[in-house]
């Protein structure tokens, strides 16, 4: 199991909030995501999802977060397969480089 | 989630301004296909390269689909037409607009071309093709035929050992969309544009097919029909151009906008 780091645990934290307003919204119970969590196998959320978290995202950490971005040279593949971790990862360095960290 | 609320329903969007400034931008407005389509098939493909060259770009969810109301009647072409005016209205977007319509979503951008031609700058079809008969015949006997396979439960078994779990849950969604609304009925009874429509389309058209998508036996046939179009037919690929081939489909669509060669050889491209 992937353990995230500090800075990391708190934007997996906010996101898990941010995938239960989604999943929510289908009806399902709660759900405690893991850094290697599958979006679509796990929680059985659409790419239009992932756009949906991607504004939630941008509204709650500023527009450097963008899901566009994060996912515009990634094939369809790693698209449906992707980790929660791997998004979070992405926050965080984007935070990183706004902060003008590494 | 932004909405705007046309023809009494909520239409999904996302308006992504372009990252370049000086001087008027110009729009793109992207218009997904239909069953489990929805915005993010462009979005997640071409939104981040497209807004960094300098596009305005326009993405919503088509009535019915993704996170836009799924009203029980109402698919007929021109009521998607009817939107995207809305839609351009609302948003105050009053350059006309280039248009990218994969599949279902180009019928629509040619319908609104041929409604609203001073509003539409050019237009790119991606495995698509204007509402005729011939299209209205097709895309019935297609919507009939799908909608009777997944009436079969095993249908869904047979997607998920084929295809995996991910794409059973898609097409339960697609079923379920056509059982709960009039889409399978109404889409192939819409407003059809006859030959003289057609060849009054003069904007330019760049139609991008899969050599063995949905055009394979000619993919070269809406050059016969309009007057300024032009096609790239993509090696090796079927129906899912945009998303399997999401890398040429963005820098041929750089290339139209900005009228300059893509930085892309297509392979294949016989032209």
């Amino acid at each position: 199991m992937t353990v995230p780091g500090t800075r990391a645990s708190s934007v997996l934290a906010e996101t898990n909030a941010m995938i239960n307003e989604l999943v929510d919204k289908y009806g399902s119970p709660p759900v405690q995501v893991t850094m290697d969590t599958l979006f679509h196998d796990d929680l059985e959320l659409e790419s239009i999802d992932l756009v949906t978290l991607g504004v939630m995202l941008a509204a709650r950490y500023g527009e450097q977060v963008s899901m566009a971005e994060f996912l515009a040279d990634k094939d369809l593949v790693d698209v449906i397969g992707l980790r929660v971790g791997e998004l979070v990862d992405y926050v965080v360095s984007q935070l990183d480089l706004a902060a003008g960290v590494g | 989630m932004p909405t705007i609320h046309v023809n009494d329903i909520d239409i999904h969007y996302l308006h992504m301004r372009g990252k370049v400034s000086g001087g008027p931008a110009p729009t793109l407005v992207c218009i997904h296909g239909l069953g489990t389509d929805s915005l993010a098939s462009f979005y997640l493909t071409l939104a981040a390269p497209l807004a960094a060259a300098g596009v305005d770009l326009l993405f919503y969810d088509l009535r019915g689909h993704g996170n836009s109301t799924r009203p029980a009647h109402g698919y007929r072409v021109e009521n998607f037409v009817t939107d995207l005016d809305g839609i351009l209205t609302a948003l105050q977007v009053n350059l006309p607009v280039h248009l990218v319509g994969n599949s279902f979503g180009g019928t629509v951008a040619f319908a609104f071309a041929a409604a609203h031609p001073a509003k539409t700058a050019s237009l790119v079809a991606i495995e698509s093709e204007p509402p005729t008969d011939l299209w209205a015949q097709r895309v019935g006997e297609l919507l009939r035929s799908t909608k009777e396979q997944l009436s079969n439960e095993e249908t869904f078994q047979q997607i998920a050992v084929m295809f995996g779990d991910h794409h059973a849950r898609l097409s339960r969604q697609a079923y379920r969309r056509l059982e709960e609304t009039t889409m399978a009925e109404e889409i192939p009874a819409g407003r059809v544009l006859d030959l003289v429509e057609l060849s009054q389309i003069t904007i330019p058209v760049l139609s991008i097919v899969g050599s063995d998508g949905f055009q394979a036996e000619d993919p070269y046939q809406l050059e016969g029909i309009l007057p300024n179009c032009r096609t790239v037919v993509i090696q090796d690929q079927d129906h899912s151009v945009l998303v399997e081939a999401h890398r040429q489909v963005r820098d041929l669509l750089l290339g139209w906008i900005f009228r300059r060669p893509a930085t892309t050889n297509v392979p294949g491209d016989p032209r």
